[in-house]
């Protein structure tokens, strides 16, 4: 099994095939829990019709799109029309690229590593690849001719500016603790540690995690997508194919941030204490569980966000960006540099 | 701002309150009643599909009178009968139609019928009216009125051409006619 050609190519393959599925089935089947929950949420069933308990309402719905007609508007500007949702969903699919799942483990003598590769500029990675999507946003609001289009592009640019500087100052304070760029570093680093990096940073998570939903264009900062006000923002024009490509990019976008949040603030596929002998019993759960099971729980709070909190105006939007998130981002970041260079000399 | 108020704007514990809320309501017994397996009955006073008896109609037009928006259409004839020595008149109802597509379910008609029971009710229960075109399949004549045909009876209730009691329509009307109407209720059906 030390073949070049089945290290180098087949093994990277298999996992890049197994990561993709996996991915694309969970971002099918996170629509189906947003229903599901926001239903539940608002007294009602939510989608139940389709197969069993309505399990098979995602596999509904995307035969329904593909078969959809694929409309492009008469003056739209057709290339970039068609580059945009490519744009945004292609970024939210590379980032996993770097991101881990658990420990490395051995299949009949070879070892294999639960990630596509662990670069020891990951997080740095993760953060220039997800910024590329907003050009899908951008690109797709400016060639629908539409002013609906038009403005939630506008404002998602603006959005996206405004919250990717506070979001940088709270990663920032996580490398600080962590000593590294490298996701698997950080992780590595919260085991030595022996406390997950939330107990130190939980005002550095805090940011990270509002900042993040306003990246993902999530409730309560939908503005770019505002239904009562832009029909459906940057999406307007959308349908069939393209519009699932935005949809998908959204659910994608929002495992990308959980995944994230779970790496960099608890601990990623470690369980809680992850030196204390005391919880040992607690190794029985696999790796890799733990880490879906908190991206998923982080998945959860994005939905009860949704089904709680109503859109903020844009000038809120600014200003909780500008005057509350950055001061405090960088206080944080100062914080946080003071406390380790105290403790660790 | 004190203190304080920078303090509760740093950390939104309203935020988690209302999280809160709408968590709690993730564990509420749901409101939805699955339809087409699960019906809600409804009150006794509600207004559905019309019952009609043309054994107890005494062919008055009081109905048609007191209609707001006249859909309901009767036209009749008057018979001669001899009864033993007498002559007898008797009227017969050749149509009685109702536009139920235009109806507002006021429930006028069933107040201003004179007859005990109601000649004309509303208090059916039934609701499912549903037509494809609305134009023939909410017309209903007094053939279609007695029969209810093209309307799903909700569970339970009796057809008005079984005799359908206006008071409670899951139940049977116990009275039966007076024998001198006999020859009317045959003329006319």
């Amino acid at each position: 099994m030390s073949d070049p050609i089945m290290v180098y190519i087949g093994i990277p393959l298999i996992k890049g095939i197994v990561v993709l599925g996996v991915l694309l089935l969970t971002v099918a089947y996170l629509t189906f829990a947003e229903r599901k929950f926001l239903g539940y949420m608002q007294v009602r069933l939510g989608p139940n019709r389709v197969g069993p308990k309505g399990w098979l309402q995602p596999i509904a719905d995307g035969l329904k799109l593909f078969t959809k007609e694929d409309l492009i508007p008469g003056r739209a500007e057709r290339f970039v029309f068609m580059l945009a949702p490519i744009l945004l969903f292609a970024p939210a699919i590379l980032v996993w690229a770097v991101i881990p799942f658990g420990e490395s483990f051995t299949i009949g003598g070879v070892e294999i590593q639960p990630f596509l590769a662990d670069i020891n500029i990951g997080i740095l990675f993760v953060l220039a690849v997800s910024t590329i999507g907003v050009y899908g946003i951008i690109l797709a609001g400016w060639a629908s001719n539409n002013k609906f289009s038009l403005m939630g592009g506008l404002r998602s640019a603006a959005q996206m500016i405004s919250y990717e500087v506070p979001m940088g100052f709270a990663v920032a304070s996580v490398l600080l603790m962590a000593g590294t760029l490298s996701l698997v570093g950080i992780v590595d680093a919260q085991r030595d540690y022996g406390l997950w990096f939330i107990f130190p940073g939980i005002l550095g998570f805090g940011i990270f995690f509002v900042c993040g939903v306003a990246e993902t264009n999530r409730n309560p900062f939908d503005l770019p997508e505002a239904e009562a006000e832009l029909v459906a923002g940057f999406h307007t024009e959308y349908s069939g194919m393209k519009f699932a490509f935005f949809y998908l990019a959204e659910y994608a976008n929002m495992l990308v941030v959980s995944s994230l949040a779970v790496i960099l603030f608890f601990g990623g596929w470690l369980r809680p204490f992850p030196n204390v002998e005391f919880l040992a019993f607690l190794d029985l759960v696999p790796p890799f569980l733990w880490y879906a099971g908190k991206v998923l729980a982080f998945i959860f709070v994005f939905i009860w966000f949704r089904g709680t909190f109503p859109r903020y105006r844009f000038d809120q939007l600014m200003q909780i960006g500008w005057k509350w998130l950055l001061p405090l981002s960088l206080a944080n970041v100062m914080l946080v540099a003071l406390g380790v260079l105290l403790l660790k000399g | 701002m004190s203190f304080g108020d920078f303090v509760q704007r740093l950390i939104p514990t309203d935020l988690f309150t209302g999280m809160g809320v709408t968590g709690g309501y993730l564990f509420r017994k749901k409101e939805t009643i699955q339809y087409p397996e699960k019906r809600m009955t409804p009150k006794d006073r509600f207004r559905g599909m019309f019952g009609y008896d043309i054994e107890r109609c005494i062919d008055c037009h009081l109905c048609a009178k007191a209609c707001p928006i006249d859909i309901i259409f009767i036209t009749d004839h008057t018979e001669v009968e001899m009864v033993g020595e007498k002559k007898k008149k008797k009227k017969i109802i050749d149509r009685y139609d109702i536009d139920v597509k235009r109806c507002m379910f006021c429930g006028l008609c069933e107040e201003a019928c004179p007859t005990e029971p109601k000649a004309i009710w509303l208090t059916t229960l039934t609701y499912e009216g549903t037509v494809y075109e609305r134009n023939e399949g909410l017309y209903f004549d007094k053939e279609r009125l007695a029969d209810w045909e093209g309307v799903k009876a909700f569970p339970g209730v009796v057809l008005p051409i079984d005799g359908q009691d206006p008071a409670s329509p899951m139940k049977k009307l116990e009275v039966a006619p007076a024998s001198g109407d006999e020859a009317v209720g045959e003329g006319a059906s």
